[in-house]
């Protein structure tokens, strides 16, 4: 067996033995298995013995558990996000004269920025620890074995829904993010002024704040207002099904596992958010130069 | 055509396997990093040099003192873990030990009743028989109804298909967990303590089932048990884990009246009382 094993090893050429080695590390890496975990997730849709139907219910069951025990909490939350967002900039721009910029300010830190990385920190503290106790206990009760015995493939039963359903959620949510913040943010603020007799001092309408947000936006914020959900979404979820799925026949090390789920899913999202604003950062280099 | 259902050929299976199988890791690597673990930490080999041979059809008892890796044998057979060297043949087919996942022992149709029937807790007891039916599209959803309630009759836990697994008791979900297998139609069917948990009402009624799969279906059975008995009440031959090897199989009463040191140990009682059996 060992034998063979040197003899197959043997006979690769210079660069295959080249890239086996490179595969080889960068599988062993846990960043490498999370990868490969998500593209065994999508291959898994296109199994051989796929059920359309069954698979559809489990997703839309899926995007309705990260959706809708999630909703509250983030309305409040973007609610809240949104009049801060507001009140500052109206007035700090006012004041330093700066009164036309408003709306892309607003987009630049509510819709670009804002809104995909709060959802998506709401939906890893509450998705991704749930997914991670969900799957964490099939596992330590051995039911993936047996899932696997009975030829289910758990990636397939398990995973992949909760990858799909919940990027779905997160795009939606985000939506959700962006308009509550914007618009029940307006109608607090409102109420702000009415009851504090305008102690902000603040002149604002509905008419003005959507016309100048309306001014600002541009195709990109569209484009990235879908995008940086649906990677975020990804991560999150395939983070907390590996997570889960590589505990270890210990009761203790759930709890670990999702922590752990949860601390590097926000990591990952600060460096993909990163990663993503190139985007942004490139074109203001170029708006830049044309300046100068 | 081939007659045999299974061969193993000078197995070894180390303690790191048990540990459990990382859906989460790629299969080839998590196997080459297992065999760098148990080289570097001299891990001590659970069995060593096991060869076993099951014929189409036959039924054979796992015997031994607890704690020896009976079940684990069981497990590396359903594909949960991974023999270290050795080749495991099913139906005369190989399957190199980098390639063996319970996905693809699966495949083979060999079903595996586990210790603690693991059945999935969020699902009824008849969603949980007619989950592998549906996930495999094996007919209709009608037929797989019909299936299901003739698996749940066979089994008698008809009366209890609207309940959940917690509900239950740990025979019942056992004797559910051995209905779910059954419906699969498994040429190759791997039981763990299929007795433990039930009264002796239900083991009576499990023993002729078990009779009726090999006669009917020709299925062959590997059962492991603490239940010596239930190798003579099947008429099945028996075999022992003993020293980290499996034992040439024998009938119950060659074991009985035998004179070896396993013999001794395991048929103390009933060679002492003869008149119990």
């Amino acid at each position: 067996m060992r034998k063979t094993q040197l003899k197959n090893w043997q006979k690769m050429t210079p660069i295959g033995r080249m890239f086996h080695s490179l595969g080889i590390f960068i599988l062993k890496r846990k960043i490498g298995q999370q990868i490969a975990l998500f593209f065994r997730t999508i291959a898994s849709l296109f199994a051989s013995n796929h059920n359309f139907k069954n698979d559809s219910r489990n997703i839309i069951l899926q995007t309705f558990f990260t959706g809708a025990e999630i909703f509250v909490p983030l309305f409040i939350v973007a609610t809240l996000f949104g009049t801060v967002v507001i009140i500052e900039v109206i007035s700090l721009m006012g004041k330093m004269g700066f009164s036309d910029i408003v709306g892309s300010l607003m987009v630049v830190v509510i819709i670009r920025e804002l809104s995909p990385i709060l959802t998506a920190f709401l939906i890893a503290g509450r998705t991704g620890s749930s997914l991670t106790t969900y799957i964490g206990g099939m596992v330590i009760d051995s039911e993936v074995d047996a899932l696997a015995t009975m030829g289910i493939n758990p990636i397939r039963y398990l995973v992949m829904p909760s990858v799909i359903g919940g990027t779905i959620a997160t795009i939606i949510m985000n939506i959700i993010f962006s308009a509550s913040a914007i618009g029940a943010g307006f109608l607090v603020t409102k109420g702000i002024i009415f009851i504090t007799g305008n102690a902000p001092n603040l002149q604002i309408t509905w008419n003005y704040l959507s016309t100048e947000i309306l001014k600002a936006l541009t195709i990109p914020d569209f484009v990235f207002a879908i995008v940086k959900p649906f990677v975020f979404g990804i991560i999150i979820t395939t983070n907390a099904c590996y997570q889960a799925l590589n505990i270890q026949r210990d009761i203790r090390q759930v709890p670990k596992a999702t922590s752990r789920s949860v601390i590097t899913s926000f990591l990952y999202i600060v460096f993909a958010d990163v990663v993503l604003s190139l985007f942004y950062f490139i074109s203001y280099m170029q708006n830049l130069s044309t300046i100068i | 055509m081939l007659d045999e259902a299974l061969r193993l050929e000078d197995v070894y299976l180390s303690t790191n396997e048990l540990s459990g199988t990382p859906f989460s890791v790629p299969r080839a690597v998590n196997y080459f990093e297992n065999i760098k673990a148990s080289k570097n930490n001299e891990d001590r080999p659970l069995i060593a040099g096991a060869n076993l041979t099951l014929k189409l059809g036959e039924t054979i008892c796992i015997g031994g003192p607890s704690g020896k890796g009976k079940s684990a044998i069981l497990r590396m057979i359903a594909g949960l873990a991974r023999p270290l060297r050795g080749h495991i043949y099913y139906f005369g087919e190989y399957i190199p030990a980098e390639r063996l996942t319970a996905l693809e022992v699966a495949k083979r149709q060999v079903g595996y009743v586990l210790q603690n029937a693991a059945l999935i807790s969020n699902l009824r007891v008849i969603d949980n028989i007619a989950l592998p039916l549906r996930y495999h599209k094996m007919g209709t959803e009608d037929e797989i109804l019909k299936k299901v309630n003739m698996a749940m009759d066979l089994m008698r836990v008809r009366n209890f298909a609207n309940m959940f697994p917690h509900q239950l008791s740990v025979g019942m979900q056992k004797r559910v967990a051995i209905a779910r297998s059954w419906a699969m139609d498994p040429k190759l069917l791997l039981m763990d303590e299929p007795t433990a948990g039930l009264d002796n009402y239900n083991r009576r009624n499990l023993l002729p089932l078990i009779d009726n799969m090999r006669t009917m279906f020709k299925t062959s059975i590997i059962i492991v048990t603490h239940d010596l008995m239930m190798a003579k009440e099947l008429d099945c031959s028996l075999l022992f884990l003993d020293d980290k090897k499996l034992t040439e199989p024998h009938s119950f009463d060659y074991w009985l009246h035998s004179d070896n040191e396993i013999s001794k140990d395991q048929f103390r009682d009933l060679q002492n009382n003869p008149q119990d059996i």
